[in-house]
């Protein structure tokens, strides 16, 4: 039982460094309709130039707050060069737009990094922490549990902004209404531009994070692609089916990992190695969700009129 | 009655629009004076709407040009000319639904509010202070309204009648000059529209406010408007005060569906 | 001994003005009206309410308001209605509060009958109502309005805003304090300090005059019954026309000192309850029914896990709820616990939901209330009570005291108050709280007050052995059926209007065979049932008329039939045959008096027909009236009505 506890619980906290990826797509899809497949690349373009510019000597107070402002500036970039000469096109070419767009950042970063794995040291060891092990008997990494602090820290402080500040009623404004936002004069533009900064600001938490635990590598962009189960379950457009979504998914792939071989192995009868589970298990489980309730947990129900 | 109506702020010469092959509207011009309550009625797709729109910029005409507050234009831009004091309800409801009726009229108040989107996030006393000032213009604008019932109510979730209201909120708590109200009343019982009718007048009345008005019944707009432009298939057929419109052949023709 | 006590043996604390200056002195920083206004909650203090009534007063002694005069005030409950009301007592004048949602035509009878010169309103929709029976009203030359908006085109001389008289007064007081300060003290106990005019079930309202005297002993008494205090406050949001509206927002908050609240609008009353959290609760049981069909439909609408939860510890609350309330012994333990866990899952947030968390004393009064309702608001934890009482004795006879709760009584004589029974059945009453006359009709105040000094309240009663009195019905209702069985009439629609799906109810038997009744569905509670069970309808009058719904009902009246026969007194009072009526009885159409009660008369005349056909035996008959709309307009309705027949259960002998 305690090994089982043990299991989930480092699920979970890996869910919520998830549901901080996931939270990237949504901020985006909510505000613009548009599905940025670039959100995986950013991740990795931020992780890798947080990484290069310490490898350049810059301590990592330096080097951070440097490539926020260049995640910043990327957003801001992709809003006005790639989107804003699309706006009002359809949704799937904004979406091709953001897969050229996808090539192009991941270009870039190796180009300006080069293709390398390089390790990220924020300091934080991968132990498990004594005094749980001495009180509860539980091996519970401390990288994780402050990785997941800081991402339960940052979605909650998003759910702030986006709940009691202007700029946040704009943006829900924005993602209700096109029109209606733009006849109170909000300036879409504007807001759009705000998305983009801040989904390039999450990028760069996850990249960090993620990049510090795996190593920083182009295999930082799979990552990013495990967002895509947890917005099928937790819907495109919403923000607590984004943290929802990305517990369940942490959650369930490493109880999978653990559990689902020996279950097969004895239903089957076999001793054939089933490893790597967690690779698939979360594709598999948002599947069968999609048949139950396409427009995921929280998702608002879309009815197309014809 | 003192109203004063006083010069003309907004005129139009020549505008036409065209979709495709749709002529919505064809060498418009009319104008309309501050104070004023000014109609523009017409029967289904005479291309009110369209007007409306090229009032707030939402459509660009081909042809023509707009004078607003002496300054000649082509066109009008949404962005622009919500700034420069035009507020407007949509004929299908276009609020912010999956929000609360106060955060629909707050966003009226966007305009007035500081314009530095990031300094907002970050200077959390002055932005809350900032925040709590608009909360009282919007609070005087649903005490109006007499919508204090559902302020914390979702709007989608409200009776129709209400939405209708509350849009109208949301436009007035952005203190405009020139309000433009695209069938305000349609598919309203008699009591809301006699509500409706009496927020419109007190508007215009109390705070001086110009309202550009589209409408369908014709016993509210002869009863409140000052003038109106009657518009047919994306023609101007007649323009003047109630009692002039009444009486014009034209107009009487076009309701009654004389063919062309 | 409480406050309101130590209060009233100070010398000269004998008129309300004398109260309001005394708790601006002893207690100027506490809070004595709050309201909300633009969704926030302001308040004023005593010291500061004092200040607004001084104004108010010596405003209105500017525009000539002199001792003796009479001031309507009309409008919803806002701090500065209540305010003039104390200017009024303190210029030695007497306030005459009105119903504000009568028409015109209505409120010009009582603008004459009292002979009025100055109203203060709230609004402009009152301004219009009085410009519109001014030419009525010859004596009517002050309109003084609170809220200024829409009126700023109006020019007629006789408008003038609150504001400005207000400024005015303050003027005038900062120049001769001593004038008012001179009125107050030329006050006495005995002076009229109300008049209140009776809703009129039966003729014409009436002028009911209240001394200062009568009304603070009442006050006073209420509040040492339920030790009342500075510290309890409560929802002001009753007609401030009614009598209970005057006891609970004005005498007793002026005698004990509470705080009054002013909700922002008739429709937010519920969610400012929940705000406010008053601890002292007052309504009709109209209103304490209309919060619970709310709750029910929501319940409906629930998940099955909620409902079960719900109806469980319902179950419980109603086997020991009320005992657990009153501290009765004899509860099990494994019941206590039961309710205990309720309390956490259901009870507690229900009371949240109601806003009557903070509730430490709630009444009701002006109608009888249904056993079961009282129940259930008892057995959730509320401290629900009866009085008993008229605008005549000042709400302020009966009192049901903690700890002796009957759910059929109205409770024992307030301390004071002596209470008899007439030959006849009728309620008679003696005290202090009893009005001085009926404003210019001797003859009417000779006829209610007899030489012994009691008042015949016109309701038939009797005392239970515990010394507690039962209300059963007006005494010139209550009947006989042709074959001599007690019929009373009131009794049988309360019961009857308990049922969640009935609105109204209106019996007939007097003198008839049978007893039979016409039937009001509640549109909310029937619509939710027929919608849930996909019964489609395109309004009152269809849904009224489908067969499901009459046999919806049908069950409704024969449980209700099964009860009666448990009584012998008024088993012969069960309904034999009903149908339901096309239309919602309306004050409008003048089926129900403001306080909506049933004109019994009017709609026995105006229905003929219908009663005709209950007693033919006929199965319909067709029916086509008129009807006024919100709007003013009017129209008619008509409609072929159903007529059923309802099971009737053989009278039980009573174990003894
Ligand atoms: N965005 C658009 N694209 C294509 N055609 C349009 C568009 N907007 C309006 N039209 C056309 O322009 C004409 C005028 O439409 P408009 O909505 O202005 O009419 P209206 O007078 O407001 O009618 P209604 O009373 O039905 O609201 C119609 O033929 C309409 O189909
Ligand atoms: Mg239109």
């Amino acid at each position: 039982m305690q090994f089982f506890f043990e299991v989930l619980i480092a699920g979970l906290l890996s869910g919520v460094m998830y549901s901080l990826v996931a939270l990237g797509y949504v901020l985006i899809y909510k505000a613009s309709g548009v599905f940025n497949f670039a959100q995986g690349a950013m991740v990795f373009f931020a992780a890798l130039t947080a990484v290069g510019l310490h490898d350049l000597g810059l301590s990592l107070w330096l080097s951070v707050p440097l490539t926020m402002v260049a995640m910043i500036v990327l957003g801001l970039a992709t809003e006005r060069i790639v989107l804003r000469p699309l706006v009002a096109q359809a949704e799937i070419t904004l979406f091709m737009a953001t897969i050229g767009l996808t090539f192009f950042i991941e270009g870039l970063a190796q180009a300006i990094w080069g293709a390398s794995v390089r390790g990220l040291e924020l300091g934080i060891a991968d132990v498990p922490l004594e005094w749980l092990l001495d009180v509860v008997g539980m091996a519970i990494s401390q990288f994780d549990l402050i990785a997941a602090g800081i991402a339960a820290a940052l979605v909650a402080a998003l759910a702030i902004f986006f709940s009691k500040t202007k700029i946040g009623r704009a943006l829900r404004a924005v993602a209700d209404d096109h029109q209606a936002a733009l006849s109170v004069g909000i300036p879409l533009h504007h807001i759009w531009g705000v998305v983009w900064a801040v989904a390039g600001f999450v990028a760069l938490v996850a990249g960090l994070l993620w990049g510090a635990r795996n190593g920083v590598q182009f295999a930082l962009t799979f990552v990013a692609l495990k967002a895509l189960p947890v917005l099928i379950l937790g819907g495109f457009t919403s923000v607590p089916g984004a943290i929802v979504g990305g517990l369940i998914i942490g959650a369930s792939e490493k109880l999978a990992e653990v559990y689902v071989p020996s279950l097969l192995q004895r239903l089957f009868d076999t001793q054939m190695n089933l490893g790597g589970i967690e690779g698939w298990f979360p594709y598999v489980l948002a599947l069968l969700f999609l048949l139950v309730r396409p427009e995921g947990l929280f998702g608002e129900r879309i009815i197309r009129r014809i | 009655m003192d109203k004063r109506i006083g010069e003309v702020i907004l005129s139009f010469q020549n505008i036409s629009l065209s979709f495709g092959g749709v002529k919505a509207l064809t060498s418009i011009g009319f104008d309309v004076r501050e104070h004023e309550i000014r109609a523009i009625i017409g029967p289904n797709g005479a291309g009110k709407s369209s007007m409306l729109n090229v009032i707030n910029g939402v459509y660009h005409p081909q042809e023509g040009e707009i004078v607003f507050r002496g300054k000649t234009r082509r066109n009008m831009n949404t962005y622009e000319s919500a700034k420069s004091g035009i507020a407007r309800t949509f004929q299908n409801i276009a609020l912010f639904k999956g929000m609360s009726v106060l955060d629909n009229i707050m966003t009226g108040r966007n305009l007035k509010m500081r314009s530095n989107f990031l300094l907002d996030a970050i200077y959390w006393g002055p932005a809350q202070r900032e925040e709590i000032a608009h909360r009282k213009k919007v609070e005087e604008v649903i005490d109006f309204l007499e919508i204090q019932h559902i302020r914390k109510t979702p709007v989608g979730r409200l009776p129709y009648g209400l939405q209708k209201r509350v849009e109208l909120g949301r436009a007035l708590a952005a203190e405009p000059s020139i309000l433009l109200l695209d069938e305000p009343m349609a598919g309203m019982n008699v009591e809301e529209k006699q509500d409706m009718c009496r927020f419109i007048l007190d508007v215009n009345d109390q705070l001086g406010t110009t309202i550009v008005l589209i409408e369908h019944d014709m016993g509210v707009v002869m009863d409140i408007s000052d003038r109106v432009v009657v518009l047919d298939y994306g023609k101007k057929i007649a323009d003047g005060t109630p009692d002039e419109v009444r009486a014009n052949q034209d107009v009487i023709d076009a309701y009654l569906g004389v063919a062309h | 001994m409480s406050v309101a006590n130590a209060l009233l043996e100070e010398p000269r604390l004998d008129t309300f003005p004398r109260l309001l200056l005394h708790h601006a002195r002893v207690r100027g920083e506490r809070p004595a009206t709050r309201e909300k206004d633009l969704g926030i909650w302001q308040t004023w203090t005593w010291s500061q309410q004092a200040e607004e009534v001084r104004a108010l007063a010596c405003g209105l002694a500017e525009l000539g308001f002199k001792r003796g005069d009479h001031l309507a005030i009309i409008g919803d409950n806002r701090p500065r209605l209540y305010w003039a009301m104390a200017a009024a007592q303190a210029l030695g004048g007497v306030p005459v509060p009105l119903y504000q949602d009568a028409v015109a035509a209505e409120m010009a009878f009582v603008l004459q009958d009292a002979e009025i010169r100055f109203a203060i309103v709230e609004d402009q929709e009152q301004v219009d109502k009085m410009l519109e029976v001014m030419g009525q009203c010859p004596a009517l030359s002050h309109i003084l309005y609170d809220d200024t908006r829409g009126l700023r085109h109006y020019i007629q001389t006789e408008l003038q805003s609150l504001d400005e008289v207000m400024e005015m007064g303050r003027i005038h007081d900062r120049e001769r304090p001593e004038f008012l300060d001179g009125e107050i003290a030329r006050g006495e106990p005995g002076d009229i300090s109300v008049m209140l005019y009776t809703s009129g079930t039966t003729g014409r309202p009436k002028g009911v005059c209240q001394t200062h005297f009568s009304f603070i002993t009442a006050a006073k008494s209420g509040c040492e019954f339920d030790h009342l205090g500075p510290q309890d406050s409560i929802l002001s949001y009753l007609p401030m026309a009614w009598v209970g509206d005057h006891l609970f927002s004005y005498a007793q908050a002026t005698v004990a000192g509470f705080t009054i609240n002013c909700p922002e609008s008739g429709d937010t009353v519920i969610t400012d309850l929940r705000e406010i959290g008053p601890t002292y609760y007052f309504a009709p049981p109209r209103v304490f029914e209309n919060l619970l069909t709310t709750v029910m439909i929501r319940m409906e609408d629930a998940s099955a896990v909620k409902r079960g939860m719900f109806e469980y510890f319902m179950a419980v609350a109603r086997r020991c709820g009320a005992e657990i309330l009153d501290g009765k012994p004899g509860v099990s333990a494994i019941d206590r616990l039961l309710y205990g866990l309720g309390n956490i899952l259901i009870y507690g947030p229900l009371r949240n939901v109601l806003g009557m968390s903070r509730i430490r004393v709630a009444y009701t009064a002006g109608a009888a209330i249904g056993p079961d309702l009282f129940r259930f608001y008892r057995s959730i934890g509320i401290n629900l009570k009866q009085l008993y009482g008229s605008t005549e004795t000042c709400a302020a006879v009966c009192l049901q005291p903690d700890g002796e709760i009957k759910f059929d009584s109205v409770g024992k004589p307030a301390p004071g108050v002596e209470v008899k029974i007439a030959g006849n059945g009728e309620v008679l009453v003696r005290g202090q709280m009893l009005l001085r006359e009926y404003y210019k009709l001797p003859a009417d105040t000779a006829e209610a007050i007899d030489s012994e000094g009691y008042f015949h309240t016109g309701d038939a009663g009797f005392f239970d052995e515990d010394g507690h009195l039962k209300i059963i019905d007006r005494a010139k209702d209550v009947g006989k059926t042709e074959s001599g069985a007690l019929f009373a009439p009131n009794y049988i629609e309360n019961k009857l209007k308990f049922f969640s799906f009935i609105k109204e109810a209106v019996a007939f038997g007097q003198g008839r065979p049978m007893v039979c009744a016409f039937i009001n569905i509640d549109m909310g509670a029937v619509g939710n049932w027929a919608e849930r069970r996909n019964i489609s309808y395109s309004g009152y009058t269809d849904l009224a008329q489908k067969p499901e719904v009459y046999e919806l009902i049908r069950g409704c009246i024969e449980k209700a039939n099964a009860e009666l026969a448990e009584d012998p007194v008024l088993s012969g009072s069960q309904v034999h045959r009903f149908l339901i009526l096309h239309k919602e009885l309306d004050p409008d159409d003048d089926e129900l008096t403001r306080t909506r009660k049933v004109r019994r008369g009017f709609v026995a005349e105006k229905y003929a027909v219908l009663i005709a056909a209950l007693y033919s035996g006929k199965a319909s008959q067709f029916i086509e009236t008129q009807v006024k709309f919100e709007d003013g307009r009017s129209g008619m309705v008509s409609a072929e009505l159903l007529i059923m027949d309802a099971r009737i259960f053989p009278a039980q002998k009573k174990a003894a």
